[in-house]
């Protein structure tokens, strides 16, 4: 099957924008649910979602983002509750579905019993703080890298890359491997994509979909 | 890089860039390969088919618009389709689309190889068009149409290059339009003020015998010419501010091209008249610029030459645009897994979807043994069909989807995309009519395709269903392993 998801953010403030822009930039269908008219407008601008404007917890809402075909839903709203409700209405209308919500307090893990995943931006936002207070000369990958993402790709069987060596392969500029071999060597021009390994890669947000398509088909 | 090659990412549209993504398909080849054939059909009224075509389409053209602004994904009628039917509507879109675009290409290719003939006896590289004879085949014993072969190899050529590169940028695409657009400027210039004009007749307006119904037939044929939106909505995730920039490119490319076509479709007709333009054919306003361009000017000697250039130039130029086209409708559908997976991926040397690409070669210079007047009806009738579908889909995404975002709506819905689609109809059922009547090889093959397609889904569905089935596409892919 072809490697695209179709995924939901419910809520397109700051995380739930973000998030749907690096998600359209690897190649998947994103759709967004927002409230705030004002919101909805500056996503539109940016062209990367179908942007449905309505409460997310409303049931009619959700089924005109196409929940039955969605393979996951990201709620991703300020409010935990409000979150958890959607991801909870979701897996009821989809039941396959994957479901990830944010949290706002670090005991909200607990929350995987109800949703797939949990996300808790403050904690990621403390570790880069962190980072930075001290003002380390080497840091975590999450605060360096700008525009870039530093990726951690598995090739995918029967992917266009998949078992060629680098050198045959003709990555768009913008793109370096990094790693060899799940991250033991750093990778050379006879570097084998073999499937099922994992490979550090780094790209720029333009490429990332020609990358993923190339690596995992 | 770890050592290996790399290839530059795609660069950003503006409104001028995308515009001209679009002129460029529709001003390309349908101008210079359709009139000669719309006024065989419907005589000196071909000016008022053309006018016609473009009124007609602009209703589809609201239909993109709204559309391409509010679904952000590339790939055209059928990437909105998608995302609004079941698996087999929106499959049956996509595989019909495709088709339009490869007899398109088809179409071209043999546009162009007259056109070509043209400027080689221009220059009296060889006798006259007419007298061009055919081939003979020292290996095998037959004769093959020169016009064919130069539309074969046309084809094959730009396949070649588009399968082992990434597309020609847009601003390629910019300059590509402003030459063909200033040659029939100049085209329109010189006819005006060619004596052959002021004494122009364009009575009788309509044929004898089939009158003003004959303009229906013709407009049918030409339809095609104005597929052009559906090609800048293929590209839009590389145009800025595509919200703002697709409707507008959608309608100023429209509108434009239909100033141009309506000029020198008139002057062509009042020049050499809806007779000589007629069977001049697939060459009909290089002949005309030939009765009344200049002569013995520096380089380029004769002034036809110029607008004769322009038609290869302009077929060619349409020609690779509708070879990316069908490629990128086909590689959607493998990406959606409505075609085998292989036809959505890249090639990981030349970053091209080789295999859409490939499959879509296949077909094209199959139908270049096709008679130009085929390949126009055959994929007319295939984007007015399409064109349908995508009409309704704005109707039902209203419907099912009344909050989601537009950032443009069309003016007085639902009247727009109703009045598309009756008219869309309209023209479709007369031009399956006049396929039963004249030509009814087109019709059998459309049929046939659409059969294909049905078997494909149902085929590809069976395949889906088996476990265990990850590994066994990576066989059926065409991806040759040889490699330098």
């Amino acid at each position: 099957m072809t490697s695209n998801l179709d995924i939901i953010v419910a809520g397109g403030g700051r995380v739930g924008f973000q998030t749907a822009e690096i998600l359209a930039n690897r190649g998947h269908d994103v759709t967004i649910i927002e409230p705030d008219e004002r919101i909805v407008s500056e996503i539109a601008d940016e062209w990367i979602a179908t942007v449905i404007q309505g409460d997310a917890t409303n049931p009619d809402i959700i089924e005109q983002a196409g929940i039955e075909q969605a393979d996951a839903i990201a709620a991703l709203t300020g409010e935990t509750g409000l979150n958890l409700a959607v991801c909870l209405a979701a897996s009821e209308l989809n039941p396959g579905i994957r479901t990830i919500a944010r949290i706002d307090r670090a005991a909200g893990t607990a929350y995987t019993r109800f949703v797939d995943a949990v996300l808790f931006p403050e904690r990621a936002g403390a570790r880069v703080a962190a980072n930075e207070i001290v003002g380390s000369d080497v840091q975590t990958l999450a605060d360096v890298t700008g525009d870039l993402d530093i990726m951690l790709v598995r090739v995918a069987e029967g992917a266009p890359a998949a078992g060629k060596q680098l050198t045959e392969v003709r990555f768009p500029a913008g793109t370096l491997v990094v790693s060899d071999d799940e991250g033991h060597r750093i990778a050379r021009p006879d570097t084998m994509l073999t499937p099922g390994n994992r490979y550090v890669v780094a790209v720029e947000p333009d490429v990332a979909d020609e990358v993923m398509n190339l690596m995992r088909g | 890089m770890s050592g290996s090659q790399t290839r530059a990412p795609e660069a950003e549209l503006g409104l001028l860039d995308a515009t001209m993504i679009g002129m460029g398909a529709m001003i390309g080849a349908g101008i210079f390969v359709l009139t000669g054939l719309a006024a065989e059909i419907a005589g000196p009224a071909a000016i008022l088919v053309f006018a016609l075509n473009g009124v007609v389409t602009a209703f589809t053209g609201l239909s993109y618009a709204e559309l391409a602004a509010s679904i952000p994904k590339s790939g055209g009628g059928y990437a909105f389709v998608r995302e609004i039917f079941d698996d087999l509507p929106s499959f049956i879109m996509g595989w019909m689309l495709w088709f339009a675009y490869m007899i398109a290409g088809a179409l071209y290719a043999l546009g162009f190889a007259p056109n070509f003939l043209e400027l080689l006896h221009v220059y009296g590289i060889v006798p006259p068009p007419g007298q061009v004879g055919a081939v003979a085949l020292p290996v095998v014993d037959a004769a093959v149409p020169l016009a064919f072969l130069l539309a074969f190899v046309a084809v094959l050529g730009l396949v070649a290059l588009n399968a082992v590169s990434t597309a020609a940028s847009g601003s390629v695409e910019t300059i590509f339009t402003i030459i063909k657009v200033s040659i029939l400027v100049v085209f329109v210039a010189f006819g005006l003020s060619s004596p052959m004009f002021s004494s122009a007749e364009f009575q009788p307006l309509f044929p004898e015998g089939s009158g003003a119904a004959a303009i229906l037939p013709a407009m049918g044929l030409t339809f095609i010419a104005f597929e052009g939106y559906d090609l800048i909505t293929t590209v839009t995730e590389e145009v800025k501010n595509p919200r703002e920039n697709i409707p507008k490119a959608i309608f100023l490319s429209l509108v434009v091209t239909v100033i141009v076509y309506l000029a020198v479709v008139t002057v062509a007709i009042a020049t050499l008249g809806a007779d000589g333009l007629a069977d001049a054919g697939e060459a009909g306003i290089a002949a005309a610029a030939t009765s009344f361009m200049p002569t013995g000017l520096p380089i380029i000697q004769n002034g036809g030459a110029l607008i004769v250039f322009g038609a290869v130039f302009s077929t060619l130029t349409a020609l690779n645009a509708v070879v990316i086209a069908s490629s990128r409708v086909a590689f959607s559908m493998g990406r959606e897994g409505q075609l085998l997976p292989s036809f959505g991926q890249l090639h990981h040397r030349y970053g091209t979807p080789f295999v859409a690409i490939l499959a879509s070669a296949v077909v094209m210079l199959g139908s270049v043994a096709l008679p130009t007047q085929s390949a126009g009806n055959m994929s007319s009738l295939f984007f007015l069909l399409s064109f349908i579908i995508v009409n309704i889909a704005v109707i039902r995404l209203r419907r099912e989807r009344p909050n989601m975002n537009r950032p443009y709506e069309m003016p007085f819905y639902p009247a727009p995309p109703l009045i598309g689609v009756a008219l869309n109809l309209i023209l479709a059922g007369v031009l399956v009519e006049y396929l039963i009547r004249t030509d009814p090889l087109a019709l059998v093959l459309s049929a046939a395709w659409i059969l294909l397609g049905g078997i494909a889904y149902f085929a590809l569905n069976r395949l889906r269903a088996q476990p265990n089935r990850g590994p066994t596409d990576a066989d059926t892919e065409i991806t040759p392993e040889a490699e330098d």
